[in-house]
């Protein structure tokens, strides 16, 4: 029984220790990320972002440090960023988001959880691409369908997305997705469904267009998680699919395949990355100042250089890899009308995952 | 012995210390968030509408996916049952040559699940798997991708989710008598006899325990049917997730998981009917170790040692596999192509050298055990009121408890940050959101309904004379609890408590909405190495976050359970059954193993 009593009494030491210690840990830590005093977290700006991934949050944490700014990324999915934005917004914990598209930002500003803010850069982008009030554009992103160019010449490929389910010799042959959680999936709809546009229609969308998604789910080949396309490409199980345009080069590397994109007539939908201020941050000059900073054409050219995307600041586009700078200039963006695509992206969504997804 | 009645209870000092901190806790933790969050989706303008139900119930989709849940739960309650008693017995029951290399083998389960351990299983049974590879050169009509749908599916979670059998049913069997077991066999009774009216009754309140836990497991399971259920075996969770994802569509999030809530609580329900009015222990005055059994039955003997090792392999074949892989480049992984002279050092040296370093593993130690040991601590106490006084208030307590079970871990945080966002009296006018305590608070209330279930199972098999006789001898209630229930009772608990701590260790579901930003656990930094759109570093880095969590996860299991077990092993039995190994592994299993794959796959949104 003795034994008993000095494990419990053990135990009990362990958690107030580690009650300690998760108490401690925290400026002790962030004092090692940058070498600034502990007494300093008051003023380390959190930052909130879907583009932390493949070493971006790091990248961003040393240059922001280099440039005097303490700043802490916090990285989370689109959707998880922007549901946690808005469940925040009676007692912000996020000073700064990037990295959202326009779509996800539009929500966010509806539940009045952003600031208006006009960086100091604002004059060096195209204000269409942001909402010119709270949100500002960095980076472009095309939402591309992409083919096995080995299998494909550029004549017998698909020209366009409704070519995917219309035509035999593509049907099961391109990945269709499984969820519609991811932003990419949801661009590829706004697309298709803009075009269908019908306000007698079911959610403003013709019969017709129903009609397409309907089409789209039966003939495609469903995507496996946990395996990319374009291991599926490269094992030969499918031949085509969506693709946002940053990855592409990388993947052609890495899974030794050569991967050509679809430009269809009408265009391709661009998703934009943006920057806002979030409201009731209490480190506001801070934060403005970040923002400042970070969409300025210099740190926008190095990330472009860094991460092989495509900056919205002009200023910015010498620095960024020719190859996408000249993609984008023969681009042709599709004009969708975002405000329509955002009142009914969520109920598009539900409907289609309900009926459609099979 | 006092009564059991609810006002009986009001007489206890001990009663009512616990009842108050409680109903503090339930009120505080479990009912108002999600009371909440459950309004605030339900009636978004302040008035109820159907719209969910009419969209969910006119959905050809929804309603399959609902029903492959369901029969998926159905059948793992099953197979998991026969699986998990038969390597049971095997490792601890019968004399069987080499079983504590096959209960290593075994308890494979303990340290991986999920979306990982689903991969495993696809390497060597999967379209260009070894055994399928195999198998074709001696039957090349066969169809390659036999491996899929519902069976699929059903073999890969049944071998997934034996870990609480290994871990709870085990300890249950340990604890038998073995006089009664000689009794019987010098009566004449057969081993198939003694099995059938000694053994498995005495087992009864763990496998109930154990047999709801794999019903949860089949309502909540992702990643298996999203790696091998292809296009005829789909299941409802990954529709939750994304529903739960877009808040114009939460009400059908929540109201699916009600649905599974609801079913699971059906399922509590007739569990503890049949559990009632049992004893569950052995009643003999001088009880003795159990000694494993010979087979007699030559045939039968070397047919189970033969099930026995072919289990093993197949237990053993993933995890060898997962290990080699994550030494390979992402692009081998994905295409299933490997060769040895292509493993390198590259993966591990890319996720270890990251500028976060140790730091997001040791946060995420610290909060798990903190909360596994919280959690566990608390309900000890619970679990034995709940377990003692058999009446109105303690069945409402235990329902309300099992609240987490209820909604998705999601939906659970958005609970917590709309109600403490503001000064809240319920938490003394204190602001929670943005503090370190409100993820830990997350921590403890989800492993609440588990920690229970495990617990109470394991007070409802310790003899009852012994602590009357206690009683009767004047010991007080705590002194009872502390001297006599503890130690029969603290194997289990520190199996839990090995367990809950695994399980949180890579959470990511809770920690997104919840974490401290400059104090991010390792789930957040798993999830941003490894999303990349599923990329070629992504997949790579995935399964050397599983090896390297495998191996903290067997740490603790040795730790906590391996020596728990000695403890366990007095004198006598530690001749007759030579010291318990350390145990190379623990959790990701359970319905726990379900809710971890939930954060690889939930939120590719990007």
């Amino acid at each position: 029984m003795r034994k008993l009593q000095t494990l419990v009494a053990a135990a009990v030491a362990v958690t107030l220790l580690a009650g300690c210690g998760g108490g401690t840990a925290s400026p002790a830590a962030s004092g090692e990320a940058s070498t600034a005093p502990a007494a300093g977290s008051g003023e380390t700006l959190v930052i909130y972002t879907n583009s932390n991934g493949e070493g971006r949050g790091e990248w961003l944490t040393t240059k922001a440090s280099e440039a005097g700014f303490k700043i802490e990324v916090v990285g989370a999915g689109g959707a998880d960023a922007t549901n946690k934005l808005i469940a925040e917004k009676n007692n912000p914990i996020a000073d700064v988001a990037f990295g959202l598209n326009n779509m996800y930002f539009s929500q966010i500003k509806a539940e009045d959880v952003l600031e208006p803010y006009e960086p100091a850069w604002a004059g060096q982008v195209d204000k269409e691409l942001g909402d010119g009030e709270t949100y500002w554009p960095l980076v472009k992103q095309a939402i591309l369908l992409g083919y096995n160019s080995d299998k494909f010449s550029k004549d017998a490929a698909p020209q366009d997305w409704t070519d995917l389910w219309t035509k035999d010799e593509f049907k099961d042959r391109y990945e269709r997705v499984t969820g519609l959680g991811t932003a990419t999936a949801q661009l590829v709809f706004a697309g298709i469904l803009s075009r269908y546009r019908d306000d007698s229609g079911d959610l403003g969308i013709s019969d017709e267009g129903w009609k397409q998604v309907e089409q789209y789910f039966q003939n495609g080949s469903p995507a496996v998680a946990k395996t990319d396309l374009f291991a599926r490409i490269a094992s030969g199980e499918v031949d085509m699919g969506q693709m946002p345009s940053s990855i592409i080069a990388e993947r052609e590397k890495s899974f030794k395949v050569n991967v050509e994109t679809v430009i269809p007539s009408l265009g391709v939908p661009l998703a934009v990355e943006q920057v806002a201020l979030v409201k009731g941050t209490e480190k506001k000059e801070q934060a403005q100042k970040f923002i400042d900073w970070f969409g300025s054409a210099d740190v926008q050219g190095a990330w472009a250089q860094q991460f092989n995307s495509m900056p919205v600041n002009k200023g910015a586009e010498a620095k960024a890899n020719p190859e996408v700078v000249d993609f984008f200039a023969s681009l042709k963006q599709q004009d969708i009308d975002w405000e329509f695509v955002q009142e009914n992206m969520g109920a598009w969504v539900e409907k289609i995952e309900l009926e459609y997804m099979t | 012995m006092s009564g059991t009645s609810a006002r009986s209870m009001l007489r206890s000092p001990f009663v009512l210390v616990v009842g108050a901190v409680l109903t503090w806790f339930v009120a505080a933790f479990l009912v108002w968030p999600n009371l909440n969050v459950l309004i605030a989706t339900f009636f978004p303008d302040g008035s109820f509408s159907g719209r969910a139900a009419e969209k969910l119930f006119s959905s050809q989709r929804a309603m399959k996916a609902l029903g492959n849940s369901f029969l998926l739960a159905v059948a793992l309650s099953i197979t998991v049952n026969l699986v998990g008693i038969f390597i049971v017995l095997v490792t601890h029951y019968f004399r069987i040559r080499g079983s504590r290399i096959l209960f290593l083998g075994y308890a494979s389960t303990f340290i991986y699940g999920g979306i990982v351990l689903a991969a495993g299983y696809k390497f060597i049974y999967g379209d260009k798997g070894i055994v399928t590879s195999l198998l074709m050169k001696v039957f090349p009509d066969m169809d390659p991708g036999w491996f899929s749908g519902f069976f699929a599916v059903l073999v890969v979670m049944t071998f997934a989710t034996t870990t609480n059998h290994m871990l709870f049913v085990a300890s249950a069997l340990k604890g038998i008598d073995y006089q009664t077991i000689e009794a019987a066999r010098n009566l004449g009774a057969s081993t198939w006899t003694i099995l059938r009216r000694i053994v498995l009754p005495m087992l009864k309140p763990t496998l109930f325990a154990v047999t709801i836990l794999s019903f949860l497991t089949g309502l909540g399971a992702l990643s298996a049917p999203q790696v091998l259920g292809g296009r005829d075996f789909q299941t409802i969770t990954p529709m939750i997730l994304t529903f739960t994802n877009s808040p114009t569509s939460r009400d059908l999030a929540a109201l699916l998981a009600v649905i599974l809530g609801v079913a699971t609580m059906l399922m509590l329900a007739v569990m503890s009917r049949l559990e009632k009015g049992g004893t569950y222990f052995s009643i003999s005055k001088v009880s003795s170790a159990l000694q494993k059994q010979d087979i007699s039955n030559p045939v039968a003997n070397v047919a189970v040692h033969a099930v026995a090792y072919l289990l093993f392999a197949v237990y053993t074949l993933p995890v060898v596999l997962i290990v080699v892989y994550s030494f390979a480049d992402g692009a081998a992984i994905q295409t299933g192509q490997i060769a040895l002279d292509s493993l390198t050092l590259d993966n591990y040296v890319r996720v270890l050298t990251q500028q976060s370093g140790l730091r997001p593993f040791i946060v995420s130690v610290i909060y798990s055990a903190l909360a596994a040991l919280i959690a566990v601590g608390g309900l000890l106490f619970v679990a034995r009121l709940l377990q003692r006084y058999k009446n109105w208030v303690a069945s409402v307590f235990e329902y309300l408890l099992h609240i987490p079970w209820i909604l998705p871990s999601a939906l659970l945080a958005l609970g917590l940050i709309i109600s403490y966002d503001h000064p809240n009296p319920l938490v003394g006018g204190t602001v929670l959101t943005g503090t370190t305590v409100i993820l830990l608070i997350a921590f403890v209330t989800v492993k609440i309904p588990f920690t229970l279930r495990m617990l109470k199972a394991s007070f409802e098999s310790v003899n009852a004379s012994l602590e009357e006789a206690a009683a009767i001898m004047g010991a007080k209630t705590l002194y009872v609890f502390r001297r006599i229930l503890l130690p029969l009772v603290l194997p289990a608990a520190s199996a839990i408590t090995a367990l809950n701590f695994n399980s949180m260790l890579d959470d990511y579901d809770t920690a997104i909405f919840l974490a401290h930003p400059l104090v991010q656990p390792l789930g957040l930094v798993i999830k941003a190495n490894t999303d990349g759109a599923e990329g070629v570093q992504g997949v790579a880095n995935t399964f050397v976050y599983t090896v390297l969590l495998m191996v903290i996860t067997g740490v603790t299991m040795y730790l906590v359970y391996g020596r728990a077990s000695r403890r366990g092993a007095t004198g006598k039995r530690a001749r007759a059954l030579p010291p318990v190994q350390p145990m190379t592994a623990s959790i990701p299993g359970s319905p726990v193993g379900e809710a971890l794959d939930g954060k690889e796959s939930a939120a590719p949104v990007r």
